[in-house]
């Protein structure tokens, strides 16, 4: 055996209908930041929901810094010095953040219970370690979501942990809340830290990672340094062929009358907001987080009153606060929490795709099962879900599936205006380069789109004009040619 | 179904009919429970399967089998509403006030109490809960105060005593054997169970009892539907209102106080789930017949009363602790298991690589 940090072997796991991990292998080196691709379903989650104890494997070993680890508790992960940050915050929003970092090992003394004092100390500490700005005392509801990783990684930090797992933990940030995060991962690792990292931006990878292993289908495809590769072999080797071109959209020439018209719009956040969309057209929303581009969408689509301003479509106004208006004058929104607001989890395949679509009709109508049957199986064969009939709950779809859904039931409404928000958040290159291509298609059939994202890369391939968002306001709109990297973040930040 | 659970049903359970009674098949334990306790108390107790008996028994519970089926309806939003005893009492003045003091026809008397129910329920508990986003406990804590002073204070504290040929046939009357209060839960069942499985509304209340953000955001309106649950739910209430007059021949401001907890266990017992989207009508019929089921024969053992509290109370636990292991197929003390796929999203690959054992 050879003295690698951490050494995985034969990593078996299956689920009910699902072989997750069939014999994966991972060796990293101590100190060393270790990148884990793979698209959705290849078993990276599983692979790290064992190494941190969560979920028993039903086979193989597991060995850190020479000794075998008793696999199954997250106790035993925890005491081996194994910490855990996932996409997912699992912090308590209405404590403070000193009480977060110390939840589990908190400072007790003596009868009279926990000793703030030292927690709130010992936290100061270790956020000061990290370059944190924030006072220890401000609840973790207060604070942005890059703010909530760092605390993530501090309770890490805490635990005296000797091995990092990051799984998808950039997936809710914005780039330069990225970048802030990079450079604290490369001092940790500076100070011994192993560190694996789980994410699906390619550029990412090769921004921070030594060396690479990509899983397929539940096994180790490939692990070399990531100096050996490119993002064309990494997503070949992901999906196990060369991947199709992305297509190009072609530029649209908005016709004389917008499709979409925005004048003077405020509501909550944002203010004085003024643009139009052309049919055909896909116009991008960047800006940072909470720059107010989700309030923006969602007054667009009624789910949020207008203080002042209007909204036409077509030069007719919408309806204040009316998503039926919204919904049957052609307007589909894509939400960028897809897991919370895509689809209602208790109910079927076939109720939820055609609920937008029926949205309009009197509610104690009859609708007819069958006409309703035959038309989500063909929605549902376009969109290749894979499901055994359109009534099943859709909860027992796949992660992969249940996001065609979502995609499903607004398409299917033929939309003429597609809001969409963080469109390709936490889904795998191929599938990202799905969606674009459903896009292009859409906007080919003159459907026009005004697409939030937080990615750069993601804007400049989709649109033709990119309005920049700076706290609650349009800063800049810059057309393709003009939307460069340094631009974007240069309006993004506020600068002029 | 529990929305976190994603494993696939057995096939011939979804396909069973009964299924069309409730989105869940949980309740089919509680029936097999309530069959086998039926068979024993048939063997054990002589007096029990006897026509008069079981007539007994079903007019015994019309009036949680009412509150019941509105709770339901209501529950379903992933609401609650504790002030249906209390609007059962003044239903029951609010016919008095149609049929003694304007002096209508008694059955255009019972019409408009059932609307006034409707109204007074959507206005109240719906406006304020579905309109206005008030915490559902708070304002049926209210409302349940608020309706039972206003029944006071309308009757005085006195029962009115109430002649009427149509409330003593609606009371004591049959047709083809089965008395009329009987025709009347099994008329109600019958529109819930449509209205619920086979309308537009029907969807919305699961929607919005499912996750009422995503249901808004598909174009429900989950305003409207929350007043309208409510508001059924006044009106079943009213109903129920209109029963107890037909049983006591009279208007009594006692109301049923505490009947909501009966009612709350029947529809646990039914597999409709707190916080809603999740269970049925048909499913709570089962749950009040279980509990009528059990007092009746109880009662007729000779159990003493305090004991029959005793033992209902843990076959409630009991039961819905049972359904509750059953329906997740968990252990008590659950552990966080899942493929990835679930958890993460992904529209699968443009060409999925040599994947078989997808689920579908």
């Amino acid at each position: 055996m050879s003295d690698s940090f951490l050494r995985i072997s034969g990593l078996h796991k299956r689920f009910v209908g699902v072989h997750a991990l069939r014999g994966a292998e991972l060796t990293v080196e101590r100190g060393e930041l270790h990148a884990l691709v793979g698209a959705n379903g290849s078993g990276k989650s599983t692979l790290i929901n064992i190494l941190s104890g969560q979920i028993a494997p039903d086979g193989g070993t597991i060995t850190l810094a020479g000794d075998r680890l008793r696999l199954g508790r997250s106790e035993h992960a925890l005491a081996a010095g194994i910490a855990t940050v996932t996409q997912e915050t699992t912090l308590v929003p209405q404590l403070s953040v000193a009480e977060n970092i110390l939840l589990g090992p908190r400072k007790v003394r003596g009868p009279l219970g926990i000793d703030w004092q030292a927690t709130r100390g010992r936290a100061a500490e270790i956020l000061e370690l990290l370059g944190a700005r924030f006072p220890v005392d401000v609840r973790i509801a207060n604070l942005r979501p890059d703010q909530q990783q760092l605390v993530e990684i501090a309770r890490a930090i805490s635990m005296n942990a000797r091995l990092l797992l990051l799984d998808e933990p950039t997936s809710s940030l914005t780039e330069d809340e990225v970048d802030a995060l990079f450079s604290l991962v490369r001092s940790l690792q500076e100070r011994g830290l192993t560190t694996i990292f789980v994410s699906h931006r390619m550029s990412e990878l090769f921004a921070i990672a030594d060396r690479i292993t990509v899983l397929r289908d539940g096994r180790t495809v490939e692990s070399g340094p990531v100096s050996s590769y490119d993002p064309k072999r990494i997503i070949e080797l992901m999906v196990g062929h060369a991947p199709e071109p992305t297509v190009a959209p072609a530029r649209v020439e908005p016709g004389d009358r917008p499709l979409l018209r925005v004048d003077d719009l405020s509501s909550g956040h944002v203010v004085g907001a003024a643009f139009t969309v052309a049919a055909g057209e896909c116009v991008g929303l960047a800006g940072l987080t909470g720059a107010g581009r989700t309030e923006l969408l969602d007054t667009i689509f009624g789910l949020r009153r207008a203080t002042h301003g209007r909204i036409q479509l077509d030069g007719r106004e919408l309806r204040a606060r009316r998503v039926t208006d919204a919904i049957a004058r052609g307007v589909a929104y894509v939400p960028g929490d897809r897991k919370n607001l895509g689809l209602i989890l208790s109910m079927t395949l076939a109720e939820n795709v055609v609920m937008p679509a029926t949205s309009a009709r009197r509610r104690l109508l009859v609708p007819s099962r069958k006409r309703e049957r035959a038309r989500v199986s063909a929605v549902v064969g376009d969109f290749g879900i894979r499901a055994a009939s359109p009534d099943v709950p859709v909860a027992t779809l796949s992660g992969g599936n249940q996001q065609k859904a979502v995609l499903a039931k607004w398409m299917h409404t033929g939309p003429r205006l597609l809001l969409m928000d963080e469109p390709t958040r936490g889904v795998d290159v191929a599938a990202k380069a799905e969606i674009h291509r459903l896009l292009a298609e859409a906007r080919s059939r003159g459907v026009g789109i005004l697409v939030s994202s937080s990615e750069n890369e993601e804007l400049q391939l989709l649109c033709d004009r990119i309005l920049v968002m700076f706290r609650g306001r349009i800063v800049a709109e810059l057309d393709r040619a003009a939307a460069t990297d340094a631009n974007l973040a240069h309006f993004a930040m506020g600068a002029h | 179904m529990s929305s976190d659970v994603g494993g696939p049903r057995p096939r011939l359970l979804s396909r069973f009919s009964l299924s069309e009674l409730s989105s869940s098949s949980q309740f089919l334990g509680v029936a097999v429970v309530l069959v086998a306790m039926f068979v024993a108390f048939s063997v054990t107790e002589p007096r029990f399967f006897t026509a008069a008996n079981i007539r007994v028994m079903l007019t015994s519970v019309a009036i949680l089998w009412m509150i019941s089926l509105g709770l339901t309806v209501v529950m379903l939003t992933g609401g609650f509403d504790l002030s249906l005893g209390s609007m059962l009492g003044l239903a029951g003045f609010i016919f008095v006030g149609f049929y003694v003091r304007l002096g209508l026809p008694a059955l255009l008397a019972v019409l408009l109490t059932v609307a006034a129910g409707a109204l007074i329920g959507g206005a109240t508990n719906g406006f304020l809960i579905g309109r206005v986003r008030m915490p559902f406990l708070v304002v049926t804590i209210g409302t349940l105060s608020l309706f039972q002073g206003i029944t006071y204070l309308v009757s005085g504290g006195q029962t009115t005593s109430l002649t009427s040929s149509l409330l003593d046939s609606i009371g004591f009357g049959t047709a083809l054997g089965v008395p009329y209060s009987v025709w009347i839960m099994l008329g109600t069942l019958a529109v819930s169970l449509f209205v619920l499985r086979r309308t537009y509304f029907g969807r919305d209340v699961y929607a919005t009892g499912g996750n009422p953000k995503a249901a808004q955001l598909a174009g429900v309106s989950v305003t409207r539907t929350l007043i309208a649950a409510y508001a059924f739910a006044g009106a079943t209430a009213a109903l129920g209102g209109v029963l107890q007059n037909a049983f006591i021949s009279a208007a009594s401001p006692v109301g049923a106080g505490t009947i909501i907890f009966d009612a709350t266990a029947a529809v646990l017992l039914g597999g409709t789930v707190l916080g809603g989207g999740v269970g049925g009508v048909g499913g709570t019929a089962i749950g009040v017949l279980f509990l009528g089921v059990l007092q009746n024969g109880l009662s007729l053992g000779g159990v003493q009363a305090a004991w029959q509290q005793v033992i209902s109370g843990a076959i409630v636990i009991s039961a819905v602790l049972f359904q509750q292991l059953q329906g997740t197929g968990m252990s008590l003390f659950p552990r966080r298991e899942r493929p990835d796929d679930a958890s993460a999203g992904s529209l699968g690959s443009v060409n999925p690589p040599e994947k078989k054992e997808e689920q579908v």
